[in-house]
């Protein structure tokens, strides 16, 4: 471990750009190995240990990107600051939108921006020639994304330690077995962020998906969890396969295999044609499927089976958003300025999936019961709005004049705005589980007992519900704004807004409930409405963690709801000082273009209202009545629950099905099935080729020349074709070895005296071999000769493969090769070629083999590789006789035969006599 | 020659074929013997026929020598001798497949032992037990029968 | 199988094959022959000497396992296949020495290979009579339970204890 440490030491500092990102890339699976060492009892070093690793990656990341700058990052020009802050302070107008469409018109130029490509850095090697190279992209977007992971690693492995306690064996053992896991996840995710290879990302892509799989299944003798953890393999890995296709298919027509690269050369590329627009579809579908997508979105809220450190890890801040990144990666290729270039179907496809996405996983979030459930839907619908979002980037370009995305403004933003609001509640969620219950009903009042956790959840709660106040709140204004302004002209759009406003309103619907349910007051979701209040939440949902543990004292206790401290204090203070925010975010924002490239402060979105601050307002009221209405507040079925299930079941039946018409367990099926197979084969290749007819002709004329040959020749074809003809098994045996004899003397006449040798002495064995075992084997039964029929067919198939072998072996036989390896084998048998010196003296020779036997120095020398594995083939074959047949030697060496009938009756002593 | 051996080779392997496609079990087993033996010669022909070429040929010699290097060493030019490649190569072929085929018989006997059947078409149907204590327990299992 | 003119001939061919299946395989370098050749030789003798004068026979003949025969014989191959290694050479280099002084005035060409094909032998013998053996043992024993009584071969054993 420290050997391989050091090395990756020494790579970061001889390739210093790409070897920092490997090394950061690792550093968490490497810590999270090295906390296997330590002895299970060692908690605090383990958690330091395994917080070290995201906490290297997150310093690596954060020094490449300081020694190098952001990838693809311009500074803004002077300009620009100078013309938004005229355009905001002189319009006059009251309609924030208006100014948006006027400040982005008048900074046309930077619709070149959004074609400036990052430059991806350092390669490492590994195999050129196809394209299997490490480079690493640390651009905004992607070293965004590697901090965002690494840093709520370093919380998430503090986390952990406080859900699954420190003192008991069961913690102990969960620890040990977590920490490398998440070490994975976190290196698999960097992986993903950091690749520059497309099919490096789609390598760390399935990693991400296979970690997944084992955190979700954490529960090892959970049959459900193991169920859920399953489709949800199933369901992400199949999106790779989605994601592969389309990666190779840009690949194989760009000709281009990095990220950079192909942002680079997007306005050369050959956009006619389907072709990319198909590589679009395929990536896409990859994307949504792990970004949980309506209707692929089912897998998520199944996820929820995972410990909640993995919810609050994986499956709500990090892995999910992949396919986010993935579509903002591919934003800048697919989506361009200019005519006929591009991907025409992204604008309307992504933004509906995400519109619908979210409006759906915002109303089912509404209508549960589960802690966990609950946010899982959330997530859901805010994946779904940041699809959306990216959707929307895509309007802009095919409308003359509106040259700017607006709606993927400030995206890092909206990114991380959403992580630091759903990690932290879910690490409250969590916390508040082990203590009490998940299950919101059972909460009435909890914040009486557990001030802090639910101070905690209710604070990233209101972030949840987009509350003044939180940079959350102005992410949404600023997503409203985008619609709006690409609803300009579009009057769909509107639609849009609304199922924005709604989502909105079942986001503010969930906090007004936990607000009332934690506070105990009226309208909540308490005791006296639900008796059911330990409804199973589908069957699963627990991950048996949640009963009801007495509070932890100390730090260890603290640390299940302290690490979602700092991320809800970045919300807030995104919210009341954004520009606090915009100095540690700002510089990883590509496309900033309002505000200052900024996120606006709360006070200027209120003293600037419009229709999008209206449309917030119109959401926080409904969202208030809908919270304390009896509207939605059953546990909603989701029936996409039912794809999963529906989809193994029909494709473990085609399986059965097919493999009942495949493998019948015919023998003679199969066999007939093969030869024809093959046979159509034959046919198609002598069909285009006439050299396959030609030799037929050429050998005929030769056919006498060896009258001796073919005396012999004869003798095989009938001794052959005599063997069927007999049905008595002795003849039988009798005539294959008298065809195993004229084939001796074949070899006799194609000078062959080993093979002859080497043949006869088998025929030999052979035929004592078949009369052996003739005697145990019992007669066909006599009543069910085979009919006519299938005899007739039985000797056209034989007849027809047959002529075709015969084909074969002419057609090779003539063709004279160039070339003779025996050539060079009989010359070097005994001695090589004399050498010559330079005076025209012979030397000596070079080295051969020894013998002048050239078939026996090949078997035993040149080819003496074939002949030890072949004798092991021998031993092994001998084995296989010696163990299906044991041997009987007692009996047959001395004892009474009355007693070996005694014996054989009953099987106990047989087998004690045998042993 | 080379088409007297493409003959051998058809009768072989099609009889063989005719043998791998019946009911009968010990036949299939004769099948694969036979299309061992349609193999080789397929092998054999390919080294090209024994007969000297017609420039090269004397009154007393018609054929190409062995490969056997006698006082000719180095060795003559395969235009004179035959390929001896192909025969090293047949050579493991024919041990290879004699041990095959006692593990092939074998195989019999104990699927005899089983089932109690060799015909093809029942086998399919059987259920069969693989544990070697079976075979072991019923060491005198009357193996005439047919089930 | 067993007349008395089988058994006196069974007895003076036998050894007479088996040296010349040594024969065969020692020339085998330079000759038709080899260890396959040889192997298979010795067996055929051995599964004649076995016809002629019963399984006990053979087991007084051959009083171990045939699988010491394979095993042995796959030592022998294998550690001349990897000696070389040892020596810096490749896989299976053969030693070969061209006059190689055997006493008596007479040289002989040696090729270290020779120990290779001696391992092929013992592998083949090994294989072939172990088969041959255990199926005919098998033979006997459904003779032994249909019959009631052992075979002739069988009955004519020493008493032999392996």
């Amino acid at each position: 471990m420290s050997m391989a440490l050091a090395g990756f030491l020494q790579l970061a500092v001889v390739a210093p750009p790409a070897g920092g990102l490997l090394l950061a890339i690792i550093a968490p699976v490497l810590a999270g190995l090295a906390t296997l060492l330590l002895p299970r009892a060692a908690v605090t070093a383990r958690v330091v240990l395994a917080g070290a690793g995201p906490a290297l990656a997150f310093v690596l990341v954060l020094w490449h990107l300081g020694a190098h700058g952001v990838a693809g990052h311009t500074p803004p020009p002077e300009s620009h600051h100078a013309s938004i802050t005229h355009v905001a302070d002189t319009s006059g107008t009251d309609d924030l939108a208006s100014q948006v469409i006027e400040s982005s018109l008048s900074h046309a130029s930077d619709a070149g921006r959004l074609a400036a490509p990052p430059q991806g850095t350092a390669v490492i090697e590994w195999v050129p020639d196809l394209d299997l190279n490490l480079a690493f992209l640390a651009d905004g977007l992607g070293g965004f994304f590697a901090l965002l992971v690494a840093g709520i690693g370093v919380l998430i492995v503090l986390y952990a330690r406080g859900y699954f306690g420190g003192a008991t064996e069961q913690a102990r053992a969960d620890l040990f077995r977590f920490y490398p896991t998440l070490g994975f996840f976190a290196s698999a995710m960097l992986g993903v962020v950091l690749a520059d290879y497309t099919l490096l990302t789609l390598v760390f892509w399935e990693l991400t998906s296979i970690s997944s799989f084992l955190l979700i299944g954490w529960n090892r003798y959970d049959k459900a969890a193991l169920k859920l953890a399953k489709q949800a393999f199933f369901t992400t890995g199949l999106g790779g396969m989605f994601l592969l296709g389309g990666i190779g298919l840009l690949g194989y027509h760009t000709g281009h295999w990095r990220w950079s690269e192909l942002l680079q050369h997007a306005n050369d590329l050959d956009w006619s044609g389907g072709t990319l627009k198909a590589a679009f579809l395929l990536m896409f579908v990859g994307a949504a499927s792990k970004s949980a997508q309506w209707p692929l979105h089912y897998w998520l809220p199944g996820a929820m089976a995972a410990p909640t450190p993995v919810s609050a890890y994986l499956h709500s801040a990090t892995m999910v958003k992949a396919g986010v990144f993935l579509v903002g990666r591919m934003l800048p290729l697919f989506v361009l300025p200019g005519e006929g270039v591009g991907v025409d179907i992204w604008p309307g496809l992504i933004t509906w999936i995400g519109a619908i996405t979210m409006l759906y996983g915002g109303v089912t979030a509404v209508n549960q019961h589960d802690l966990k459930r609950i946010f899982a839907y959330t997530t859901v619908s805010q994946l779904g709005l940041l699809m959306a979002m990216y959707g929307l980037a895509g309007f802009d370009f095919d409308h003359a004049g509106h040259v700017v995305a607006a709606a993927i403004d400030l995206d890092i933003t909206q990114i991380a705005n959403h992580a630091f609001y759903k990690a932290p509640l879910f690490i409250t969620a969590g916390a508040i589980g082990h203590y009490l219950s998940r299950s919101l009903p059972d909460l009435h009042g909890a914040f009486y007992k557990f001030p802090a956790i639910c101070a905690t959840m209710l604070l990233a709660g209101y972030a949840l519900a987009a509350g003044p106040g939180t940079v959350s709140f102005q992410a949404k204004e600023l997503f409203l704004y985008a619609i709006y302004h690409a609803a300009n002209g579009r009057p769909w759009l509107w639609v849009i807004l609304a199922m924005t406003i709604a989502t909105a309103a079942c986001n503010v619907a969930i906090f007004v409930r936990l607000l009332t349910t934690l506070l105990g007051l009226p309208g909540s979701m308490g005791k006296a409405d639900h008796d059911s209040a330990h409804d199973d939440d589908h069957g699963h949902g627990e991950d048996g963690h949640d009963h009801h543990h007495a509070p932890e004292p100390g730090l260890g206790g603290a640390l299940i709801w302290l690490p979602a401290v700092p991320l809800v204090a970045l919300q807030y203070i995104g919210g009341l000082a954004p520009g606090v925010w915009d100095r540690l975010f700002g510089r990883f924002e590509r496309f900033g273009y309002y505000f200052d490239h900024g996120v606006p402060s709360l006070l200027y979105a209120i003293t600037h209202p419009g229709v999008p601050l209206y449309a917030s307002g119109v959401a926080i009221v409904l969202g208030v009545v809908l919270g304390l209405s009896k509207l939605l507040r059953g546990q909603h079925i989701d029936p996409h629950d039912a794809i999963y299930p529906g989809v193994e079941a029909a494709s473990v039946g085609l399986g059965r099905g097919l493999f009942a018409v495949l493998q019948n367990g015919s023998l003679r099926v199969y066999l007939t099935v093969v030869l024809i197979a093959l046979m159509t084969c034959l046919s198609a290749a002598a069909w285009h080729d006439p050299g396959m007819i030609a030799p037929i002709g050429a050998e005929a004329a030769r056919a006498f020349e060896l009258p001796l040959g073919v005396i012999v020749g004869l003798l095989i074809v009938i001794t052959a074709l005599l063997l069927p003809v007999f049905s008595s098994r002795i003849v039988r045996v009798l005539m294959l070895g008298s065809c195993g004899f004229t084939v001796v003397a074949m070899y006799v006449v194609y000078q062959a005296p080993d093979l002859a040798l080497t043949q006869l002495m088998v025929e030999i064995i052979g035929v004592l071999l078949f009369v052996l075992v003739l005697r145990l084997l019992p007669e066909p039964p006599q009543g069910e000769r085979a009919l006519p029929v299938g005899k007739l067919w039985r000797a056209g198939l034989g007849l027809v493969v047959g002529l075709a072998f015969g084909w074969i072996t002419l057609v090779c036989a003539h063709a004279q090769p160039e070339a003779l390896l025996g050539e060079w084998f009989s010359q070097y048998s005994y001695h090589g070629p004399a050498m010559i010196d330079a005076a025209g003296e012979k030397t000596g020779y070079e080295r051969g083999g020894g013998g002048k036997n050239v078939v026996n120095v090949i078997l035993v020398d040149f080819r003496g590789f074939d002949t030890l594995g072949e004798i092991s083939v021998l031993g092994l074959a001998a084995l296989g006789v010696w163990s299906m047949l044991p041997g009987r030697r007692r009996e047959l060496c001395g004892e009474p035969p009355a007693q070996a009938n005694a014996s054989s009756s009953d099987p106990s002593t047989a087998e004690a006599t045998l042993s | 020659m080379t088409f007297v051996m493409a003959l051998c080779v058809t009768a072989c392997v099609g009889v063989s074929i005719y043998l791998l496609l019946g009911r009968d079990l010990k036949g299939v087993a004769m099948g694969v013997f036979l299309l061992g033996h349609g193999a080789n010669l397929s092998i054999m022909a390919m080294s090209g026929s024994p007969v000297l070429p017609a420039e090269n040929a004397t009154a007393a010699e018609s054929l190409k020598a062995a490969p056997i290097l006698g006082a000719h060493v180095p060795s003559p030019a395969l235009a004179n001798m035959v390929d001896p490649l192909p025969q090293a190569l047949i050579l493991t072929a024919i041990v290879i497949g004699f041990a095959v085929m006692g593990f092939l018989l074998t195989l019999l006997i104990i699927t005899n032992r089983s089932t109690g059947t060799l015909v093809v078409d029942r086998l399919a149907n059987e259920p069969v037990s693989t544990t070697r204590t079976d075979t072991r327990a019923e060491p005198f299992l009357p193996s005439g029968t047919p089930s | 199988m067993t007349s008395t003119l089988f058994k006196t001939a069974a007895r003076l061919i036998v050894p007479l094959t088996l040296i010349f299946a040594a024969y065969i395989a020692m020339r085998g370098h330079n000759s038709p022959g080899g260890g396959f050749i040889g192997g298979l030789m010795a067996s055929v003798g051995l599964i004649l000497y076995r016809m002629a004068h019963g399984r006990a026979a053979l087991l007084r003949l051959l009083p171990f396992h045939p699988r010491v025969l394979v095993a042995l014989g796959l030592a022998i191959a294998y550690v001349t296949a990897l000696v070389p290694l040892a020596l810096g050479q490749p896989l299976l280099t053969s030693l070969v020495i061209d006059g190689l002084y055997i006493g008596l005035g007479q040289t002989i060409h040696f090729a270290s290979a020779v120990f290779f094909d001696i391992g092929v032998l013992l592998v083949v013998v090994g294989v072939t009579v172990g088969m041959i053996q255990r199926l005919s043992e098998e033979v006997d024993s459904q003779h032994i339970k249909e019959s009631g009584c052992p075979t002739t071969a069988a009955s004519s054993t020493g008493g032999n204890p392996r």
